[in-house]
């Protein structure tokens, strides 16, 4: 165990000291991978903003059932208890016609004298609060509202926020495709890189091997400086996302005003970054060992 | 120790470099590997440390035959080896102490007995106030003492040396070969490849190749 330990931390301080003796590169690498995971980061940043968006509007979205002007209590009170043990209502609010119609006179500064309407034209109605927006689980529930008796007209208000949350869906399935899309660019980015470092250090790797270095002593510190790029190219990303959101917000404050309210772009969870680090590091990993292993196994010693 | 077994090498295509070489060399014992250019005292050596395996016949070392051992194990047999090559393959990035310190840390030494380790060697070939300085900085002569001392840091059981004192004047090659023969005297097998054996105060095996064929084999020497 102790020996184990002690290969990984030598082959550790060697990736740096090539590291640290090839500088420009290094950072130019973490650079490139910082802005490449940026790329797909803000979008799923936006995605994210966007869902939570949605999201609270989900619990504001409501069924609209309008009920026959002659039904009678017992039709009331049965359709009240039909939805209220629906799984998918949050919420049931029973508006009485009169209720309604006082709500709208007081709206409107009329009365009904004075309109000249003899009675009121305005139906009972129930205002469902739904918990979902599964368009299968709400189209089944529009349904089976539609044929209790006494229910004349059944209005979903949530068709624009189930089109927000496709368009959504469709976004974040766009924003893994191109992160994979990226994730491969990367990978053979790095692995260009190593490559060459190991042609920068053939000697040391055909000395070392006449002298007794197995090919894992020799492939450790490539795997390990694809971890350092890995890393430092998700710090960046990190720090990349931070900026836009804080650019973001600033000018958002702007335009207060216009969208009549205060819009905050919240950062990504710190769980949501710690998958970003670890998904950067094991892209590190992978393509440096691929890289490395083919490399010095192609390297021949020399006579 | 080392026993090989009618033993042929060649490439694809080629006449054989080595052909149905036979002979057997003791533990502790000093051997020279002489011949001219292109008899293949080079490839000699780099079947007896493993490097090369034979076409053909069987190389035994510690009563294991080489073509037995699996690609992975041959590493771990090379440790065995303390090689000094004609080239030094020296590490002109490195300083010397790390050059003398790469064995030690293939061998997974400790930091602190690598320390101890390398300025031991170093000061045994006469360096060690040059430790710090980088390869490239070295005479020829002081380049092959520092390839010296990186084959002896791990304490192999068998020094061999490819041609350690072509290249230098005759005070630098009596300097080298005096380390190579203080070492045999504390029970190292040191096996030299050369182009004809030097005058040595001490006994002497004579492995003298013509046309990749041993003609000499087991032919010992005692020059005084």
């Amino acid at each position: 165990m102790f020996h184990y330990l002690r290969n990984h931390i030598q082959a550790f301080f060697r990736a740096i000291i090539r590291v640290k003796s090839n500088w420009p590169s290094s950072i130019i690498m973490i650079l490139v991978i910082g802005i490449t995971l940026c790329l797909p980061a803000t979008g799923f940043l936006l995605v994210e903003n966007a869902s939570k968006l949605s999201s609270k509007i989900e619990y504001e979205a409501e069924i609209s059932i309008f009920l026959n002007k002659s039904i009678s209590q017992d039709q009331i009170d049965f359709i009240q208890s039909a939805l209220e043990q629906s799984p998918a209502v949050k919420k049931v609010n029973f508006e009485p016609k009169i209720k309604a119609w006082e709500k709208l006179q007081e709206k409107l500064k009329i009365n009904s004298l004075d309109a000249g309407i003899s009675e009121n034209p305005l139906p009972d109605a129930f205002f469902v609060t739904l918990n979902t927006l599964d368009s299968n689980i709400v189209d089944s529930l529009y349904n089976d509202i539609k044929v209790l008796e006494g229910v004349k007209e059944v209005i979903i208000d949530s068709g624009w926020l189930k089109k927000l949350r496709s368009l959504l869906y469709l976004i974040k399935a766009g924003l893994l495709v191109l992160g994979a899309l990226l994730a491969m660019v990367l990978t053979v980015v790095i692995g260009n890189t190593i490559r060459l470092q190991t042609l920068t250090h053939q000697k040391e790797i055909e000395v070392s091997r006449l002298i007794g270095a197995t090919d894992s002593f020799i492939l450790r510190p490539f795997i390990y400086t694809g971890i350092f790029y890995g890393i430092g190219g998700s710090f960046v990303t990190i720090g990349l996302l931070t900026i836009i959101i804080e650019l973001f917000n600033r000018i958002a404050f702007k335009f207060e005003s216009i969208f009549g309210g205060l819009i905050i772009f919240s950062n990504l969870t710190p769980s949501k970054y710690i998958f970003l680090a670890i998904f950067a590091t094991a892209l590190g990993i992978l393509a440096s060992y691929f890289s490395a292993s083919r490399s010095i196994r192609t390297i021949k010693n020399v006579d | 120790m080392i026993k090989f077994n009618s033993v042929f090498k060649g490439y694809p295509g080629t006449k054989d470099i080595l052909q149905n070489i036979s002979f057997e060399i003791d533990s502790g014992e000093l051997v020279f590997v002489t011949g001219s250019s292109g008899a293949g005292k080079s490839t000699l050596l780099k079947l007896i440390s493993a490097i090369e395996s034979p076409s053909a016949g069987e190389i035994i070392f510690d009563n294991q035959n080489l073509s037995d051992l699996r690609t992975g194990d041959m590493p771990y047999l090379r440790r065995k080896f303390g090689m000094i090559f004609q080239d030094h393959k020296l590490l002109f990035d490195r300083t010397c102490f790390e050059n003398v310190a790469l064995p030690l840390a293939i061998n997974d030494t400790t930091s602190v007995d690598i320390s101890r380790r390398v300025r031991a060697a170093l000061n045994k070939v006469g360096l060690l106030e040059k430790e710090k300085l980088m390869p490239i900085t070295l005479s020829g002569g002081e380049q092959q003492r520092l390839a010296i001392a990186r084959a002896i840091v791990s304490r192999p059981a068998i020094l061999i040396a490819d041609e350690p004192t072509a290249n230098l004047d005759k005070k630098y090659a009596d300097e080298i070969m005096s380390i190579f023969y203080s070492f045999q005297q504390v029970g190292v097998t040191v096996i030299i490849s050369s182009h004809e054996a030097p005058q040595s105060p001490i006994q002497f095996k004579e492995f003298y190749l013509m046309h990749g064929e041993l003609v000499k084999p087991q032919d010992v020497s005692l020059l005084t």
